[in-house]
Parts: C-alpha cells; sequence; structure tokens
C-alpha cells in the first residue's frame, strides 16, 4: 500500500510538473509570437517563411477536412462542389465538416489553438489576427501560389487578408450593410419605401397609426444599432470609426449618434430591445414577427439578405433599399471582407487543401456550383462564370452593388472583438440594452462605450 | 538461505499479487488522471496568470482574483447565480418531496404517473426543452395565450429581469424526477407500524408527515441537497439557450460567463480563476451542509 501511495504522489508530482511545463511553453511561445510580430524580426521571418516550399500533389490516396459554417443552401451547394472536385481527382477524399453560425467560432477557436483544425477552414476576416497575428496558424498562401492562381483577385483584396506579412486567407467576397425593406408592409401601410431618414421617420408613425402598434419600419438588435449608428456618425462627420488603432470620436459626437438611435425608437421606427427579446427568436431572421413581416426593414450584410428573403411567409417581397443620402453630408458605411478561406499552417497536405481551394473559388465547374452562396465573388474568373451564367443571386448581386458603390470607410479589424460583440457581456450589448432599458442616459452610454473601445483598441 | 529465496515470492510478485485489484480499475484511474486530475491542478496553476489562448502568459499574480472581487458585474452574476441556487433547490425539493409522497400511495396507475413525471429529469436537460421553454415564454407564446384567455395580461417573462431568473429556475424546478425517485424508495423505507402507532395515539396525517416521516428520510433529504446544490452552481444550458444571460444580464449566471472568458474571448487564466472561485463557493457550501449534518439527520444506526 505504500508501495502504491508512492506511486500515485509521484503521478501527481508529475502531473503537476506537466502543467507547469505546459505554462512553460506557452510563455515560450508568447515571446516567439512577440518576436516575430515586431518590426524587422517580423519581416526576416516572414521572408524566410515565403522561401519555404511545400510538398508537391501525391498520388497517393490523401484525405483532407474541410470546415465552413452557413445555412442550408451555402451547405448543400459546397457538398455538392466538393463531390464534383472529388470525382475530379479520384485520390483526394475530402471531408466536410460545417454547422450553423452559432456558437462555431467558440468551437474552431480552440481546434486552432490545439491544432486540431481541418485542413482548410472557412474564416472570418479578424480570425487572422485574432488567432494568427504571428502567422503561425494558417499557412501562407504565397507558398502554394503554384497551385491556387492568387492573379485572379485584386492586390487590395489580399492585402485585407494579410497579417504579419504573410497573406494567410483569401478573401471570397465583400460585404457592408444595406437597408431591406419589406416592401408588402409598406404597401399595405399605404407608403412607398423609405429612401430618406425624413421618410423613415415618418414611416414609424404611419406604421403605428395604419398597422398598429406591433409594426415597425425597421427592426434591429444591440449589434446592429451599433453598426446603424456608425454608419450614421460616418455620415455626418466624415471620418472613420477607429483610424490608426484609436477611437475618431469623442465622447460628444458618440453621444449624438446615441441620440439618433434613441430617436428611432422614440418614433416607432424600431422596436424596443425588450420587445425583441420578448419574441424569443434566436436571431431576428428566425422572428416570426420578420417571417409575417410585422418588422418590415433590416439594415443588414448584403451576403446574408438571402436568409432573411427565405424566412419571409409568402406573399411577401423583399426589396434592396439605398443609402439615406439626408443622413449627413458624407457618404458613411463601411465595407470589409465578409468571409475567406484559409489553409491550416500545420496541415500534412497543403497543396491538395490549395487544389480544392483552387476548385471552389476559381475553377469555372467549381464555382458555377458555389455561385453567390458566400456573396458576389472577388475571384474575376468566379465572377466571370457566375455572370455569363447568370448564377448570381440577382438580390444579393444588386446589394453588393450599392454597397461597393457608396461606402467609403474601412473597418478596423478590432470592431468585432468579442468584449466588444459578445453577448451578455460585451461592450455593444451592454450600451444599447442599457440605452433602451433607460438604465444609462445617453451621455453615460456614450462614455461606457468610448472607455470600452478605447480599452480594447489599446489591449 | 538459498532454498528460501526459491520458495519466497520476489517483491515484485508480491507487489503485483497486492495491487492486483488496480488492474481492474486502470482505465478509470487514466481517465482521471488526465482528464480530472491534470485539469484541475493546471486550472488552479493558470488561474494565477493572464494566459490567453492566442497570447500566451505576459503576466502572474493574484491580478484575476483581484478582478473578479472588484468587478461589479462579475460580482454581479455571482448574486444571480445564489439567488438561482437559493430558489431552485428548496422548491425542487419540495416539490419532488411533495410528488413523491403522493405517488407513495397505492392508486390505480400509479407506476404510469412515476414514470410520466420522471421524464423531465431526462429530457429537462436537453438543448431541445431548453428551445421548448423559450418558445412557452415568449410574449407571443402559449403562457400568454392561456393568460390572455383568462382576460389576463400577456408578461414579458423573456425581457423583464424581474421575471427571466424566475423562467431558468422553473425549468430547473421541472426537472425534480431523479429526487422525487429517490424521496420514494425513501419513503418506501418508513417502517408502517410507527404509522398505525400514531394512529392509534390519534397523529393527525400532517403531525405524523412532519413527526416520522420527514425525521426518517433526512439522510435522502440530505444527499438531494447537496447533490442539487452543486448542479444548481453549475446551471448553463438553460440560460445560454433561452435567454443568452439577458435580460440586462439578469440571467447571466456564473458558468455562463466562465464560459464567455474561455472560449468567447479565450482569457483561460481568468476562466479558470473564476471555475476555482466557484469550486470553493460549492465546496464551502458543501462543507457547511456536512457539518450540520448531526443537528437534523437522522441515521437509524445512530445510538
Amino acid at each position: 500500500m505504500r508501495m502504491m501511495k508512492k506511486v500515485l504522489a509521484g503521478v501527481m508530482g508529475m502531473a503537476m510538473l506537466a502543467s507547469l511545463t505546459a505554462c512553460g511553453t506557452s510563455t515560450a511561445n508568447t515571446d516567439e509570437t512577440t518576436a516575430a510580430a515586431g518590426g524587422n524580426d517580423a519581416a526576416e521571418t516572414t521572408a524566410a517563411k515565403a522561401d519555404e516550399t511545400v510538398a508537391p500533389a501525391s498520388n497517393e490516396p490523401v484525405t483532407i477536412k474541410i470546415s465552413w459554417w452557413g445555412g442550408d443552401s451555402r451547405h448543400e451547394a459546397t457538398q455538392n462542389a466538393i463531390d464534383a472536385f472529388m470525382k475530379k481527382n479520384t485520390n483526394i477524399t475530402v471531408e466536410p465538416n460545417f454547422g450553423a453560425w452559432s456558437g462555431w467560432e467558440d468551437s474552431m477557436s480552440t481546434a486552432f489553438y490545439a491544432g486540431t483544425a481541418p485542413d482548410v477552414n472557412q474564416v472570418n476576416w479578424n480570425w487572422i489576427s485574432n488567432y494568427s497575428a504571428d502567422g503561425s496558424i494558417f499557412l501562407d498562401m504565397n507558398k502554394v501560389s503554384d497551385t491556387f492562381d492568387l492573379t485572379q483577385y485584386s492586390q487590395s483584396a489580399l492585402d485585407q487578408c494579410t497579417v504579419a506579412g504573410e497573406l494567410q486567407a483569401i478573401p471570397v467576397s465583400m460585404t457592408g450593410r444595406i437597408f431591406y425593406w419589406n416592401q408588402t408592409t409598406f404597401e399595405n401601410a399605404g407608403i412607398s419605401t423609405p429612401t430618406s431618414l425624413e421618410e423613415l421617420y415618418a414611416a414609424g408613425e404611419t406604421f403605428k397609426t395604419k398597422l398598429g402598434d406591433e409594426y415597425y419600419p425597421l427592426a434591429a438588435g444591440e449589434y446592429d444599432r451599433m453598426i446603424l449608428m456608425v454608419y450614421y456618425l460616418e455620415s455626418v462627420y466624415g471620418k472613420a470609426w477607429v483610424e490608426n488603432g484609436q477611437l475618431n470620436y469623442t465622447t460628444e459626437e458618440i453621444a449624438k449618434g446615441l441620440e439618433f438611435i434613441q430617436s428611432l425608437e422614440d418614433k416607432h421606427v424600431i422596436p424596443t430591445i425588450a420587445t425583441i427579446l420578448g419574441d424569443g427568436a434566436e436571431s431576428l431572421d428566425k422572428n416570426p414577427k420578420w417571417m409575417d413581416g410585422k418588422y418590415a426593414g433590416i439594415f443588414e450584410w448584403d451576403s446574408s439578405a438571402s436568409k432573411f428573403n427565405s424566412a419571409l411567409n409568402e406573399g411577401q417581397t423583399l426589396i434592396v433599399g439605398d443609402y439615406f443620402k439626408d443622413m449627413g453630408e458624407y457618404q458613411g458605411g463601411f465595407a470589409k471582407v465578409s468571409l475567406a478561406f484559409a489553409i491550416s499552417e500545420n496541415t500534412a497536405h497543403p497543396t491538395e487543401s490549395a487544389m480544392l481551394l483552387q476548385y471552389l473559388l476559381n475553377d469555372p465547374e467549381g464555382t458555377a456550383i458555389m455561385a453567390s452562396e458566400r456573396g458576389i465573388p472577388l475571384s474575376k474568373a468566379a465572377l466571370e462564370t457566375c455572370t455569363s451564367q447568370s448564377l448570381l443571386n440577382p438580390m444579393v448581386a444588386e446589394a453588393n452593388g450599392k454597397v461597393l458603390d457608396w461606402v467609403t470607410f474601412a473597418l478596423d479589424t478590432q470592431f468585432e472583438n468579442s468584449k466588444l460583440k459578445g453577448n451578455p457581456d460585451g461592450v455593444y450589448y451592454d450600451v444599447f440594452g442599457g440605452l433602451s432599458y433607460d438604465e444609462y442616459s445617453v451621455e453615460e452610454a456614450a462614455q461606457i462605450l468610448a472607455d470600452g473601445v478605447t480599452a480594447v483598441l489599446n489591449g | 538461505m538459498a532454498s528460501k529465496n526459491v520458495n519466497e515470492p520476489s517483491k515484485f510478485k508480491l507487489f503485483c499479487r497486492k495491487n492486483f485489484g488496480f488492474l481492474f480499475i486502470l482505465v478509470w484511474l487514466v481517465g482521471f488522471l488526465i482528464f480530472r486530475l491534470y485539469p484541475f491542478i493546471s486550472s488552479f496553476v493558470y488561474s494565477f496568470s493572464d494566459f490567453h489562448l492566442f497570447n500566451g502568459i505576459k503576466n502572474w499574480g493574484l491580478m484575476n482574483y483581484q478582478e473578479i472581487f472588484s468587478n461589479k458585474k462579475i460580482m454581479s452574476s455571482l448574486g444571480i447565480t445564489f439567488s438561482y441556487a437559493f430558489i431552485t433547490v428548496p422548491l425542487k425539493l419540495v416539490f419532488a418531496l411533495f410528488i413523491a409522497y403522493i405517488l407513495n400511495y397505492k392508486i390505480k396507475g400509479v407506476n404510469f404517473f412515476r414514470t410520466a413525471y420522471y421524464i423531465p429529469s431526462i429530457l429537462g436537460g436537453s438543448v431541445a426543452i431548453a428551445v421548448l421553454w423559450k418558445a412557452l415564454f415568449r410574449d407571443e407564446g402559449l403562457i400568454n395565450a392561456i393568460i390572455r384567455a383568462f382576460g389576463g395580461q400577456g408578461v414579458n417573462w423573456l425581457s423583464d429581469p424581474d421575471y427571466a431568473l424566475f423562467i431558468i429556475s422553473l425549468l430547473r424546478v421541472w426537472q425534480f424526477g431523479s429526487a422525487m425517485v429517490l424521496f420514494l424508495a425513501a419513503l418506501k423505507g418508513v417502517p408502517q407500524d410507527l404509522y398505525e402507532a400514531a394512529t392509534i395515539d390519534g397523529a393527525s396525517k400532517a403531525r405524523q408527515f412532519f413527526s416520522i416521516t420527514v425525521p426518517l428520510i433526512t439522510p435522502v433529504v440530505f444527499y438531494n441537497l447537496v447533490t442539487q446544490l452543486c448542479q444548481a452552481f453549475q446551471e448553463f444550458n438553460g440560460p445560454y439557450i433561452i435567454t443568452q444571460g439577458g435580460p440586462r444580464g439578469a440571467t447571466t449566471l456564473f458558468s455562463l460567463l466562465i464560459y464567455n472568458r474561455a472560449f468567447k474571448m479565450n482569457e483561460m487564466g481568468m476562466a479558470s480563476a473564476m471555475a476555482w472561485v466557484l469550486f470553493v463557493i460549492v465546496m464551502v457550501l458543501s462543507l457547511i451542509a456536512f457539518l450540520s449534518q448531526k443537528f437534523w439527520v437522522y441515521y437509524g444506526d445512530e445510538k
């Protein structure tokens, strides 16, 4: 028994030692990260990495994995494209892993850290800087440029996915927020869809009196309100929300933006946060009031419009709106990379992974199957294929065209930081929830928002 | 001397013979060491660091614990978790005992009712039930429809901070089946002659319940109390799916904050510290319950 105790004590000691060793490793990694991210060292590291070559495609049977999030139509299109790819490349087996967005990032971030992420991953734009600031998680796509045709993309698009001097992902499409209106409900109210802020305010009153208290011309949750406010502020003040890593607005200016959001609630343009929560829906597109037209408008990503359109009950028509010219003197709003594809740095099959991406994003056959399921393609070849074969979703194409024609501001990668965007304890949720529930005054909310954003920007 | 060495088994053989039993629990032992003990120790170590999954560790110290006890939101969440536990545990125990008491009578179809009441315990923690719960209590849901049918006004169950915690608690109380089964077994073990003697002495049913039934089932009450308390402090599914911690943080239980810190913000050091605070709270409450046993728990073998 005494012997057993000794054995157990030994094992426990080793476990503790192992945990300390693990900490030591993390620290070492951090040091390397810091070094790699800084100045000349980063450039040298990048140069060294870029010189590395990857193994050529194998003729032996190879299995690669791919992950993505999305809705049913995206799942179906991507699976069809993968099947077609496997028919063309009989030695490559592709195992898909897909699901809905909810909780997706939580599981992927731990997979990236643990090195267990699939070979090819659909990634959000800010994941690159959040998870691979030193280029250790995602492969530099320049290394597989013999297989993946980078010339199909503009340099400015590729630059958006270049972090630590490495092209860590391929941007699939650009997206921005724009208004969508349920034309049927507006017709029922006897008015046309709004083309200006003044008309939107007037629609609030008309909806209330003609259709009833439950009808609103626009619906916006906490995060939607934040984006709408930034659009308003940029329209009024003509400057980006964040510039050079610094918040570009004073608390007084932010207070003006918050007053604008509150004015929408006060004038029955948008429902209160309590009303939306009371609807008990996971998201606006799953909200019964959206489906039956009681909420008759959204300010949404152009790449997400399809799911809102398909959620509407029969007999209702969704149309793309216009930006409001009376919002301010400037063209506010921003565009960002909607999503991208990245290859894991630790993949055993970088060339085969690049072949798959080439098929999905550039190849005429693959892109015809994928069409505009991930927005309007940035790849010139894919766009050419989809346009010539009329494969683009007309609504997505119209909205995307309007967004890219209008917006002039860029988005800082920290805008979607979990500390800001997280529900329920993110700063955006706190500020807009508190304002709507009358827990904060406009001044208090402006201060909390400014402090929260500044804290995140300062790391 | 030489023959003694030949006949006597070696020390290694003796050791093997003595500890042969451990071979049978080896799988469990390895699982325990890797999946329980190692995370237990490593989370304690990490709790003194600012370990971030993608930024590594830059500082060591007590900063996480300092933040926990100085951050208003975290302390508020802790308060909400206490409220949740102190609402659900007593309600669940009382309700489970009440139903068990009824189902202890010889009534027709009692086995069906026992099964029916046990089912929520199996289903209650599932995502589907949480989604259903949300649908029941939304503004246009079934509960408000019933209230309106009787001429009342609908209640904002999910969006009013005063009611939201109640809805989450109700889901927990509804899963009283496992506690009920234990109470039922305990009630079966109460000797009938005690009731007969009490009836002859003229004791009412209520008096019999409080003077005979309750004292004799206190060991099961104690067991249920401790297990339910531990589970209540770890509740996650309900608030995560039904309210996402809202409205205005009214249902942000501590476990939800731990999850957010760990898997949304990747702040593993902070999440570890919060998990340890939760562990200490549950341990202290369990300890209090154990120490209080001698004052209210009756074991049949006690002199």
